[in-house]
């Protein structure tokens, strides 16, 4: 038996709402324009929304916030955009349903989600190893924007390049798990990222057939102090040089003011910006403050 | 444990038949009032079990009734139907002096009646009662599409939302022109 739910007094309409798990108030929230704002005005909180490439299709996980990593938690929902038709699928525990919205195409659920959520873009967009790198424009077009990309361990490097080359100018922060230019990163450090990691463990990033001495980070810390900002541009930076412990801390500061502070040593610019230099057993680690 | 008979609320009520108390029952003689629905059947109910809703409970404290005039006049609630009254009047028994559980099976599962049930518990402001309604009314469209909610929960599409609106608007136009042509009439 039917009943008006919109009739029902604000308050417990609301409350009913806020009732709902977050894949029934997405599925209230595709009825109608009303229901869409209703849904919104829930103010229901999610947890960043994730999406995934796969070969021809995008994953997005959606997780409600009162995860507590314990048994009850509720399950993350799943829903899959195929590149080739614009309905979404999910799964909710009951088969795969597609679900079709008149007028809707693939960027449209996205914003929709986001939309009702009240969030302003994805929060991280993973590139798998079988995603096609004919798929990238699209991939553009659906998630315009988003905070961080993240290009797997397993990709190509052809589709890492590709990926990187079309996507890092829309991201704000890059996380590459691999090393498709091998230790020339000088062209990734050209776009204006908040951050760019290099999570490839296997085979971190090395500068081979490179002295650096006492006299190279001298160097080094002169061009900062002339706030030479395409030189250095990483808010942190570690070095792990092997017998730092005879480091010349005279030759390393030749030059150059500085304030001793037990290990640390602290830099002040004329434009106020401050570095933090810590020399340990195996490393030296530059912050900018 | 209710007990429900004939009668207005403007005359006084005939005795009404009560349930065996149960054993743990408080030694302190117990104040009872009475409600009555659209259907007039006279309910009644202990001061313990009315507590639940804020709207009697504050009805009793303003008018402080003794059992006698509380007996001679039942409160109205001329807006809810006697068999809704009955099952909130039945909840509040139930759940007389006991804190209430995170959920509640003995809920109705009447769907039809479950709309109602939510009016009446808003409008007598039982909040428990109204949280367990309000949840159930989700329950009712739990893993549906969006074609499957629109049907169970009658919701209008964008066409028929902007074919009210626009009705709306031109009996809001009806209604202000005839009131301006009324009160040129009373000018002159």
């Amino acid at each position: 038996m039917p009943i008006r739910l919109l009739s029902l007094p604000e308050k417990d309409l609301q409350y009913t709402l806020n009732c709902m798990d977050i894949g029934d108030l997405i599925a209230f929230s595709l009825c109608s324009k009303r229901t869409k704002n209703l849904a919104k005005f829930s103010n229901r909180r999610i947890g960043p929304i994730v999406a995934d490439v796969y070969q021809n299709y995008i994953c997005l996980e959606i997780r409600p916030t009162e995860v507590r990593r314990v048994q009850d938690d509720p399950d993350p929902l799943f829903m899959y955009l195929d590149f080739s038709n614009p309905q979404i699928k999910l799964d909710r525990k009951k088969g795969i349903e597609a679900w079709r919205k008149e007028g809707f195409a693939h960027h449209d659920w996205i914003a929709h989600f986001l939309s009702i959520f009240k969030g302003s873009l994805i929060d991280q967009l993973g590139i798998n190893d079988v995603c096609s790198i004919s798929h990238l424009d699209i991939v553009k077009r659906i998630i315009p924007k988003f905070r961080k990309l993240k290009i797997m361990e397993l990709c190509s490097t052809e589709l890492t390049k590709m990926t990187f080359l079309k996507l890092a100018p829309i991201a704000e922060e890059v996380e590459i798990a691999n090393k498709p230019f091998g230790n020339d990163i000088s062209q990734l450090l050209s776009y204006n990222l908040k951050a760019l990691t290099f999570s490839d463990w296997r085979t971190p990033l090395e500068l081979n057939n490179v002295i650096i001495t006492e006299k190279e980070l001298n160097r080094f810390l002169k061009l900062w102090m002339k706030s030479n900002h395409r030189f250095y541009r990483p808010k942190y930076i570690k070095l792990y040089l092997p017998l730092i412990d005879d480091i010349n801390q005279e030759e390393l500061f030749k030059g150059i003011k500085y304030r001793d502070m037990d290990y640390q040593y602290r830099l002040t610019r004329a434009d106020g910006k401050e570095l933090l230099i810590t020399i340990s057993w195996s490393s030296v680690d530059f912050m900018v403050l | 444990m209710s007990s429900t008979e004939q009668g207005t609320s403007s005359a006084a009520p005939a005795e009404p038949t009560t349930a065996p108390e149960s054993a743990a029952a408080p030694e302190v003689p117990e104040s009872f009032y009475y409600v009555h629905g659209k259907d007039k059947v006279v309910h009644k109910v202990s001061a313990g079990a009315l507590q639940h809703s804020a709207l009697i409970h504050g009805m009793i404290s303003n008018l402080g009734y003794t059992e006698e005039q509380a007996k001679a006049n039942p409160f109205p609630f001329e807006n809810i139907d006697g068999d809704i009254l009955q099952m909130v009047v039945d909840w509040c028994n139930q759940h007389k002096g006991k804190p209430t559980p995170p959920e509640d099976t003995n809920l109705p599962k009447q769907k039809e009646k479950l709309f109602d049930l939510v009016l009446a518990v808003n409008y007598l402001e039982i909040k428990e009662l109204l949280t367990y309604c309000c949840k159930q009314v989700a329950m009712m469209v739990k893993g549906k599409s969006p074609e499957e909610i629109r049907e169970i929960w009658m919701i209008p599409t964008d066409a028929e939302d902007e074919a009210a609106e626009k009705e709306a608007k031109k009996r809001a136009g009806k209604e202000a022109a005839g009131e301006t042509a009324a009160a040129a009439g009373d000018a002159k």
